[in-house]
């Protein structure tokens, strides 16, 4: 299997969590409903959606930073002289890095999925726990600063003049997660739509 | 004896969902310790060699340099045919990088598969050529060339008048040597091994091939 056919595994549970949690949401879970009676409420459906972006970002932040460890070992895994080679991106010691501390842009997406996995696992379990408001402002705070760093890690495509296809689709999961978060605290604020 | 327990009924929530997505995380982070063996890049021994960028001179004209090409990250240890590459950080009136120019050149002429009495790797020499930010070390391009000329080196001179390269190998002053094996990693340098000189270091750690 070609390394960017290989993306798609990833990138297939994205769309369809951004299809779950986005306005016209309803009218694709309806179907089913019966198999998964979470899907019932607004706030199931959301949080499914979320759950499925959050563990499909999580799992190509992994495939990033393993891609990147592979290549500093002297290997290569998508370098490609089209415009679709991640290796250029991955495989670059000043780009693959955060310029503060210098972690892994993969690690960090890793750390981030999985700090909206807790959120999304917590209010699954507990929709009404004491925290509940903070974890939803927390999920929005994350995404909304994913969204900032997804500007500065463009800005490096275009740079390279590479496109890197595992980095988009974790852009496309934090941005597919932004709406989530934004649409979930929006509901959370109506009380009666919460509790369903 | 009475005990005042808190009970909180919330805690199990966060507790379940702590527990999974830590062990989610961890068996990420295992996969890659157990499947990759990532090498930092930097300066040390053991790391890679960080890119040095610039325009260079071959006696020439000045054009793009390109670092990554002179290895070959599948090469194995041991093998002969592998081209190593030893990389000089200097600054044309720095006097001590005056002294041993000389003495440099030879060196790429001793280690070249263009000398029979050699039987080990081809060593390419490269130079990058600095403007120490001391008076009276003004350079340009001009008088990297006459140095060049000057002491008979035949191997390219970068130009880092502006001091990038030097600022991102952390160069502490000049001269500087480092010894990269042809798949890009530092086998030696001389700020590690202050009593050895460059030359010992090849002939200690370049393979040969009645070794």
């Amino acid at each position: 299997m070609s390394s960017n056919a290989l993306v798609g595994v990833y990138l297939l549970p994205t769309l369809i969590g951004f299809l779950i949690v986005s306005p016209w949401g309803s009218s694709f879970t309806s179907s089913l409903v019966d198999r998964f009676p979470s899907l019932k409420t607004a706030r199931g459906q959301l949080l499914s959606g979320l759950q499925l972006i959050s563990l499909a970002g999580f799992a190509v932040s992994t495939q990033t930073l393993w891609i990147s460890s592979k290549i500093s070992e002297g290997g290569s895994f998508c370098s490609s002289t089209s415009t679709f080679s991640c290796d250029d991106l991955l495989g670059n010691s000043e780009l693959n890095v955060d310029p503060v501390l210098g972690l892994s842009w993969g690690l960090i997406g890793m750390a981030a999925f999985a700090l909206l996995l807790f959120i999304v696992l917590v209010l699954k379990q507990e929709h009404n726990h004491p925290l509940s408001e903070r974890f939803v402002s927390m999920g929005l705070l994350t995404t909304g600063i994913g969204i900032l760093i997804i500007g500065l890690l463009v800005s490096y495509e275009f740079q390279e003049e590479k496109v890197c296809l595992y980095c988009t689709t974790a852009h496309i999961a934090n941005i597919a997660a932004f709406v989530g978060f934004f649409r979930l605290r929006r509901l959370h604020e109506n009380r009666d739509e919460w509790n369903k | 004896m009475k005990f005042n327990v808190i009970e909180d009924e919330n805690a199990a929530a966060v507790g379940n969902a702590l527990i999974k997505v830590m062990s989610l995380f961890f068996i990420g982070i295992m996969i890659i310790a157990f499947t990759a063996n990532p090498i930092s890049v930097g300066t040390n021994e053991g790391q890679r060699a960080p890119d040095v960028e610039g325009k260079f001179y071959n006696g020439s004209g000045w054009t793009e340099f390109d670092f990554s090409g002179y290895f070959n990250t599948s090469w194995q240890e041991g093998d002969v045919s592998g081209q190593w590459v030893v990389i000089e950080f200097m600054d044309t009136d720095c006097p001590y990088c005056q002294q041993s120019a000389e003495e440099f050149g030879q060196f790429a002429n001793t280690f070249s598969v263009n000398n029979p009495e050699w039987n080990g790797a081809h060593v390419n020499f490269l130079a990058s050529a600095t403007e120490l930010d001391i008076q009276g070390h003004d350079s340009d391009r001009a008088e990297i060339e006459k140095f060049r000329s000057d002491y008979n080196h035949n191997f390219p001179y970068i130009d880092d008048i502006d001091q990038d390269n030097m600022k991102e190998w952390g160069i502490p002053g000049t001269p500087n040597y480092f010894l990269i094996q042809p798949d890009g990693i530092i086998a030696w340098s001389s700020s590690e091994h202050k009593d050895e000189k460059v030359s010992d270091a090849i002939v200690r750690l370049v393979p040969r091939e009645s070794a």
